[in-house]
């Protein structure tokens, strides 16, 4: 069984009532993500990838719950402030059980490198880095933190569904989900109550997810366009240049470099 | 009256520092404000801060000035990807998108967001900066300068002399040592292959080296080899920063030193990996020691000063500073606050003031509160909403004597007075203290509060007149200890009163604390030391794992929330995380179900 750290250090101060509530969640996967699900399986079987994706989660919960806690530090509304606050605690110890979890199975597997997580087909959870926590309204932020807590908990329903053969990180899994409905619950609650137009939050906020989403790629698309021009020019363009620039290279002295008695340099230019 | 804004940005720790009439009116780092750890962005957080501060627009500025030549670091970027043509062919579009991106056009930017005309925009060589930001905030009128860090715009280390008179400040540079040969990218490869963040994870090297025994100082001596002159140069065969981003140690490197530490093992120096690693870090650090001594006792040799400034993300090291002072025959060695690049856009700031203005020389103030003022009733209002129990004592000495006894339970206070710490330390206004006496209390702060590894020292903070009597300080050694910037040995019959603080080498980080300095911290540091009978706290950073340092009431508040700290201070008030009387036992559960 993977410790839970952070329940041991005496967080009954923040409200553990809460967790006490909280029942097994019945969710489960969805739409495409149904249809994916043997691409996930495949994803998931390679303990090497399985382990790697953990660590990876555990980063972005812990990133998440920073978001989160700042929004605590930021809002007027003293009740949103203790749910955040809440909120945060859960993703730091949701990130130490990922982490704890992903490091038991890297202990007892050989040594290799952290390559082939194969994201790109299973892009598990994307937590809240696109987020701008200063940005944001109270109850646009409700409504995008619904959503982000809907998506994952969905997903992490079907990462728990394929988890049959690693009873262990299913059982992670299980008890992340029993957060993650609470947290889906609380953001739509706390939704209705800070906003009369909280269907309006809630469709505008699922448009701007598309926004990102779609941002996510045309970003990626130009980035892969720049790398290509500029690569092309290094073999075509630099190679005349790389060779003087080897030629100064060997000329220059080993050593200090003395700069004293030398023009002193302006304060007005970009170069020197 | 002249006003200078200086900014450092885009690689690590942007800040930005404002002079009013040659006086420091602030300086704050941008992940103070912005609350993203490290923030390299353009400092517009702390820019605002340090206008409002003087109650200043940005047309008022009469300079605002940047920590380097962004040109001359462009050229150093491409002059190194055609030297390495073909081996940078998958760095060079990377380096290219990022320069070109954003950071060449620093005027056009500082234009955009300030509003200033160009003729006000300056530039400043990073190394200046460097040296500026360690010489005249310095209290000495002439010194010898050493800088090192991993790069500027072509510098990585220099030498150099400053003198200030009444009527003209000098800081020059006599001579510099050339990327790819570098101190700081040395230190920082071995940061990555013992598994930490570069430019984050380097003080863990500093900790560990102390479980090892320099084994490996030969290796390393054939990494990095000293020239006839006295500088040195790296075997670039061993690396590969200088034609890569996506790892800076050589497959040569690999063969000599074992396979690298993977971030996510364990690391226990008591284990044979572990000692592997332990020993790889001490040497290291032993051969960095090696090289900084002996450049600065030649320097020392060569100027003949009894002073010595240094600066640059090289002079965080405390082990090398304390050796510096022992060895290189200086008899005074300063190191400010922050002498990494945040600390440069203070310098840049002096630096255009004193030399390029040439306006008088100022006494500079010596201590590094210059961030955001602390709002204690922000913090009443908090644990009011929240139904904590709030405490507001009814004097300085009521309250000092109550924490005191409270630190001796071996209750964890965070503490939170004045303005923010300008660098990287927390110097008694954001920090996080406790009884300084047991390891399990070292334990408890490292798993409920740091979230860290347990091979990473605590630093003691001890009023400046008691810290002999504990910390074997060499003469100069109280000065070094002011900002935290060296490492001493704990005294031998101390060591197990002081465990928590006391590294496994005998040695602590000690910040010694002078009345003048910061009076409150000073008050509460005596008053533990009459209940404990020993007036030394442990002193650590107030933040969590990955977050920057707490800078207003409600981070503070947020941290302690989220924590195991027992006790919230800021001015008078006490926050515990008891409900207060009038709070019902089931209101958080009420408030979540509604």
């Amino acid at each position: 069984m993977v410790r839970p750290p952070l329940l041991t250090y005496g967080f009954a101060h923040c409200g553990d009532e809460l967790t006490q509530q909280r029942t097994p969640v019945h969710l489960r996967a969805r739409g495409l993500d149904t249809l994916l699900r043997p691409v996930h399986r495949w994803v998931w079987a390679d303990p090497h990838r399985r382990a790697h994706k953990l660590l990876r989660f555990a980063e972005t919960e812990a990133d998440g719950g920073r978001d989160i806690a700042r929004a605590a530090e930021l809002t007027g509304d003293g009740v949103l402030r203790r749910l955040y606050l809440r909120h945060a605690i859960d993703e730091l110890r949701h990130a130490d059980l990922f982490r704890t979890r992903g490091r038991q199975m890297l202990a007892t597997l050989p040594r290799q490198d952290a390559a082939g997580e194969a994201n790109w087909f299973a892009p598990g959870e994307r937590g809240l880095d696109d987020l701008t926590v200063e940005r944001e309204k109270d109850d646009t932020l409700l409504a995008f933190l619904h959503l982000s807590e809907r998506a994952a908990a969905l997903r992490f329903a079907l990462y728990r569904e394929v988890l049959t053969h690693d009873p262990e990180t299913r059982e992670v899994f299980e008890g992340i989900l029993r957060d993650e409905a609470f947290h889906m619950s609380y953001t739509r609650k706390q939704l209705e109550r800070v906003s009369r137009r909280h269907g309006l939050r809630l469709w505008t906020a699922r448009l701007h997810r598309l926004w990102k989403v779609y941002l996510r790629f045309a970003t990626a698309f130009a980035s892969v366009m720049g790398a290509v021009i500029l690569t092309v020019q290094y073999f075509v363009v630099l190679p005349i240049f790389a060779l003087a620039a080897k030629r100064s290279a060997r000329r220059e002295a080993r050593g200090w470099t003395l700069v004293a008695g030398k023009e002193p340099p302006t304060f007005t230019g970009q170069y020197g | 009256m002249s006003k200078v804004l200086g900014i450092s940005a885009h690689y690590h720790d942007s800040a930005a520092a404002l002079l009013v009439d040659g006086e420091l009116v602030a300086a704050v780092q941008e992940e103070r404000l912005s609350r993203h750890k490290n923030d390299a962005a353009f400092p517009v957080g702390a820019i605002e801060h340090c206008l409002d501060r003087a109650g200043l627009e940005p047309q008022q500025l009469d300079a605002v000035v940047f920590y380097e030549k962004p040109m001359l670091k462009f050229e150093r970027i491409l002059t190194m990807a055609l030297r390495e043509w073909p081996r940078t062919f998958s760095s060079f579009p990377r380096a290219m998108k990022s320069t070109l991106g954003e950071k060449l056009w620093v005027k056009g930017l500082i234009k955009s967001w300030l509003g200033v005309p160009s003729s006000k925009i300056l530039f400043t060589e990073h190394h200046r900066g460097h040296a500026a930001a360690a010489f005249l905030t310095a209290p000495t009128k002439e010194a010898a300068i050493l800088t090192a860090d991993g790069v500027g715009e072509w510098a990585t280390l220099s030498v150099g002399r400053g003198k200030r008179a009444p009527d003209k400040t000098e800081v020059d540079i006599l001579r510099e040592i050339r990327f790819p040969h570098s101190l700081g990218m040395l230190y920082s490869t071995f940061t990555a292959f013992l598994g930490f963040q570069v430019n984050e994870g380097e003080y863990k090297v500093m900790g560990l080296a102390s479980y090892g025994t320099p084994k490996y100082a030969d290796e390393v001596r054939k990494v990095v080899r000293r020239t006839d002159d006295g500088a040195f140069q790296l075997d670039m065969s061993f690396f590969e920063y200088h034609t890569t981003a996506k790892r800076s140690f050589s497959k040569r490197f690999i063969d000599v030193f074992g396979p690298p530490r993977a971030p996510w093992e364990p690391l226990d120096p008591t284990g044979d990996e572990g000692r592997r690693h332990a020993d790889i870090a001490a040497s290291v650090q032993h051969v960095l020691e090696e090289i900084l001594v002996d450049m600065c006792k030649r320097l020392h040799d060569e100027t003949k000063l009894p002073d010595l400034c240094l600066g640059g993300g090289v002079a965080l090291n405390g082990v090398c500073n304390a050796r510096i002072l022992r060895e290189s025959g200086f008899e005074r060695v300063f190191v400010p606050p922050a002498p990494g690049d945040a600390g440069c856009a203070l310098g840049a700031a002096l630096l255009v003031d004193r030399v390029h203005f040439g306006n008088p020389d100022r006494l500079f103030p010596d201590h590094p509160y210059w961030g955001p003022d602390m709002e204690p009733d922000e913090l009443a209002r908090l644990a009011r909403e929240d139904g904590l129990a709030l405490v507001e004592m009814g004097s300085d000495a009521e309250l000092f004597a109550h924490l005191a006894r409270e630190l001796h339970g071996g209750k964890i206070v965070g503490w939170m007075d004045g303005r923010t710490e300008l660098g990287p330390r927390a110097l008694g206004n954001r920090s996080i203290l406790s009884a300084p006496h047991t390891a399990e209390q070292r334990d408890r702060l490292n798993r409920s509060i740091k979230f860290r590894e347990e091979f990473r020292p605590f630093a003691p903070a001890v009023p400046t007149e008691h810290a002999s009597k504990y910390f074997d300080l060499p003469p100069g050694g109280h000065r070094l200890a002011r900002f935290m910037s060296g490492v001493f040995p704990v005294r031998e019959e101390h060591q197990s009163s002081l465990a928590a603080v006391t590294h496994v080498d005998g040695t602590a980080r000690v910040q010694t604390v002078e009345r003048d300095l910061s009076p409150r911290f000073h008050a509460l540091l005596e008053a533990y030391g009459k209940q404990s009978g020993i007036p030394v706290l442990l002193n650590t950073s107030f933040n969590l794992a990955g977050e920057p340092i707490v800078n207003r009431a409600v981070e503070g508040y947020s941290t302690f929330r989220r924590c195991g700290i027992d006790l919230l201070v800021a001015g008078r008030y006490v926050v515990t995380k008891e409900r207060a009387a009038d709070r019902p036992a089931d209101a958080d559960a009420k408030e979540a179900a509604a």
